[in-house]
């Protein structure tokens, strides 16, 4: 009797422990979706970036003729940026490209006729809209990988993550000149 | 007797006038339309009003913003499942809105940041009184519809003119019978029956006026029967589950959709005319929208009791909360020592409880008191909130420094509250343990918010 007793017990505390088990794969497996879905969309919008990239430079190619080497760094970041891979190594590509753009659009005020251009102007807007989702996708994708990653980390989630090889992500960071208050102007 | 007869056949006679006309004026009957797709020239809050019993529904607002989008005025991007964005575009000609369109543009304008963003969660946020928004959108909504000839006021002048002519009768009347009835040293009739009468005739009118609601024309009659056949066709489209988003696929047909009482996730995702929550606020500090959790207590045990209380406060709380807590102890610890054995000396482990109970509360005071450290941020919530029957209420800051997206509202005074306003930037001192702020200094004043309820107007 005492025998089958126990043997109860320790069924149900099995049942109870398998359940909180099952609940905690599937609270990691929520939030690692969210990763991935937040992922997903910043791919989203750096991709209509850099489509974009090609039609300003030929854009402003019309009128500024002799800034090449300007062209050169663009098309080599955006080349970069379209080529990388992971969270670190595609913030790092883009915020590069973010910088050869600032300088893209600097060389554009010099030429007058150039920012009288509907084409250039409709580009400069849909770039800076664009890197505005950028930031907004950014802060959704960290704050989905803060809750990851705290879960993945923490007692007693972390045995479970440990034990079904869910490992933590990497974040994607923001350029330094956007910490703090963010304000898109090219 | 006989005037009493005569008082009470008054009223019911005046009654019985009132649901006459009631009849007469009553909305005519809505026709039926067989399933179409085709969308009339209305816009989405007045098929919400004409579809709603000549009404506004609370869709009515959210579904202008889903019109917006669907004319291109606004854009509305989905970054995740729980983020989107309104974006006012650069080139939207808002000179074409109408009155209610351009209060529902204007509340996104103001809430957009430099870079013409505003989050969709963020859009109950915001220094309008919601009240007084709502019942100038729902006025202008009507207007339109009155100007449209689809709706009018119940009461004609002549219709109201024999109301509250005929109330005079049963008014006069009642002035009589308290007047008869009136007896007694200090009787005085005829201040009975100018009484009696004034309130009599005031009450009856104030009925009239009561149910002088929006009534359809035969022409809202029959635009609400198109409607409802625009209802039926869009019914098959699942737009239950679509996001305000969906606008870019979906365009006005979204719009109209939420407008009948469709498309639900794209109208809750769209909190326009409805109170932020206590409990959840949008910050724009930092120049990004951003979700921030706000609790009104503190961490630990003690946070419930403690937190948000000034220094002296928490002193006098630990002091009640010892003298409460003494008798309950004393007989717990003897309890414990009668069947556990322990403690050995229970009036010693009471006395000690006792004094701990007082002095943790205490200690959190003296060290706030000695320490305070400095908060730099921006208000997202300004509440005050009645503690118990009789005690009055506590005020609550919200402060978002931008490091955490849950943060511990911290307690202010009065004076203090009513000094802040919801956006605003401060910089004040604020204790660690007891969640006090004091010597606010407002750095930079609100964008666009305001403090919802002056304190003079809190009421439970």
């Amino acid at each position: 009797m005492g025998v089958l007793i126990v043997l109860a017990v320790l069924i149900v505390l099995g049942i109870v422990a398998a359940v909180v088990v099952v609940g905690m794969y599937n609270g990691l497996v929520h939030k690692r979706n969210a990763v991935d879905n937040a992922w997903a969309q910043i791919d989203v919008q750096c991709k209509r970036r850099h489509d974009l990239i090609p039609n300003l430079v030929e854009t402003v190619k019309g009128y500024a003729t002799h800034e090449r080497a300007t062209f050169e760094s663009v098309t080599a970041a955006r080349t970069a940026a379209v080529n990388a891979q992971g969270p670190v190594a595609q913030a790092q590509a883009e915020n590069a490209l973010t910088a050869a753009l600032r300088s893209v659009f600097a060389v554009a005020e010099a030429y007058p006729q150039l920012q009288a251009s509907r084409n250039f102007s409709e580009l400069q807007g849909e770039l800076s809209d664009t890197e505005n989702r950028i930031a907004y996708s950014r802060q959704y994708y960290n704050d989905a990988v803060l809750t990851f990653n705290t879960a993945a980390q923490t007692v007693p989630t972390n045995i479970v993550a440990g034990t079904f090889g869910f490992e933590i992500r990497e974040f994607f960071t923001a350029p330094d000149s956007e910490r703090g208050a963010v304000r898109v102007q090219f | 007797m006989a005037a009493v007869l005569a008082a009470a056949l008054g009223v019911l006679a005046w009654l019985g006038l009132l649901a006459v006309l009631m009849r007469a004026t009553r909305t005519p009957g809505i026709p039926h339309t067989p399933p179409t797709g085709e969308f009339g020239a209305e816009s989405p809050a007045l098929v919400d009003f004409l579809t709603g019993g000549f009404k506004l529904c609370d869709e009515a607002a959210s579904a202008t913003v889903l019109d917006l989008a669907a004319r291109r005025i606004v854009a509305i991007e989905e970054i995740g499942p729980e983020l989107s964005l309104v974006r006012l575009r650069s080139d939207a000609d808002a000179d074409s809105l109408n009155t209610y369109e351009r209060m529902v543009f204007d509340h996104v304008s103001r809430l957009a940041t430099t870079d013409r963003v505003v989050a969709t969660g963020a859009l109950a946020e915001g220094a309008r009184h919601l009240g007084r928004w709502w019942k100038n959108f729902a006025k202008a909504v009507r207007d339109e519809a009155r100007a449209a000839g689809l709706s009018e006021a119940r009461w004609t002048a002549t219709h109201r003119s024999v109301l509250s002519i005929g109330a005079a009768v049963p008014a006069v009347l009642i002035g009589v019978v308290l007047a008869v009835f009136e007896h007694g040293a200090d009787s005085d009739p005829i201040g009975a029956f100018l009484a009696g009468s004034v309130i009599t005739w005031a009450a009856l009118v104030f009925l009239q006026e009561k149910v002088n609601d929006e009534r359809g024309t035969l022409a809202g009659a029959r635009a609400a029967g198109h409607w409802f056949g625009v209802q039926e066709h869009l019914a098959n489209g699942r737009f239950a589950d679509q996001p305000a988003a969906g606008v870019t696929i979906w365009g006005r047909g979204l719009a109209y959709a939420a407008a009948l009482g469709l498309a639900d996730r794209a109208v809750v995702s769209l909190p326009i005319s409805t109170p932020a929550d206590d409990g959840r606020a949008w910050s724009d500090y930092g120049g990004m929208w951003h979700l921030v959790h706000v609790e009104y207590r503190g961490r630990g045990p003690w946070g419930r009791f403690v937190w948000g209380r000034s220094p002296g406060d928490a002193v006098k709380t630990g002091l009640k909360a010892a003298m409460v807590c003494a008798s309950p102890i004393l007989v717990l610890s003897i309890l414990a020592t009668a069947i556990l054995g322990h403690p050995d000396n229970p009036i010693t482990f009471a006395i000690f409880v006792t004094i701990l109970v007082a002095a943790v509360p205490c200690g959190l005071a003296a060290l706030d008191s000695s320490s305070p450290s400095t908060v730099r941020g921006q208000v997202i919530r300004a509440r005050a909130f009645a503690q118990g029957r009789n005690d009055g209420y506590r005020y609550w800051v919200g402060v978002d420094d931008g490091k955490a997206t849950r943060i511990h509202a911290y307690g202010v005074d009065v004076q203090t509250w009513n000094g802040l306003a919801e956006g605003d930037e401060i910089e004040a001192r604020a204790g660690r343990w007891l969640g006090w702020m004091s010597d606010v200094r407002v750095v930079s004043p609100s964008r666009h918010r305001g403090n919802p309820i002056p304190a003079d107007e809190v009421t439970d």
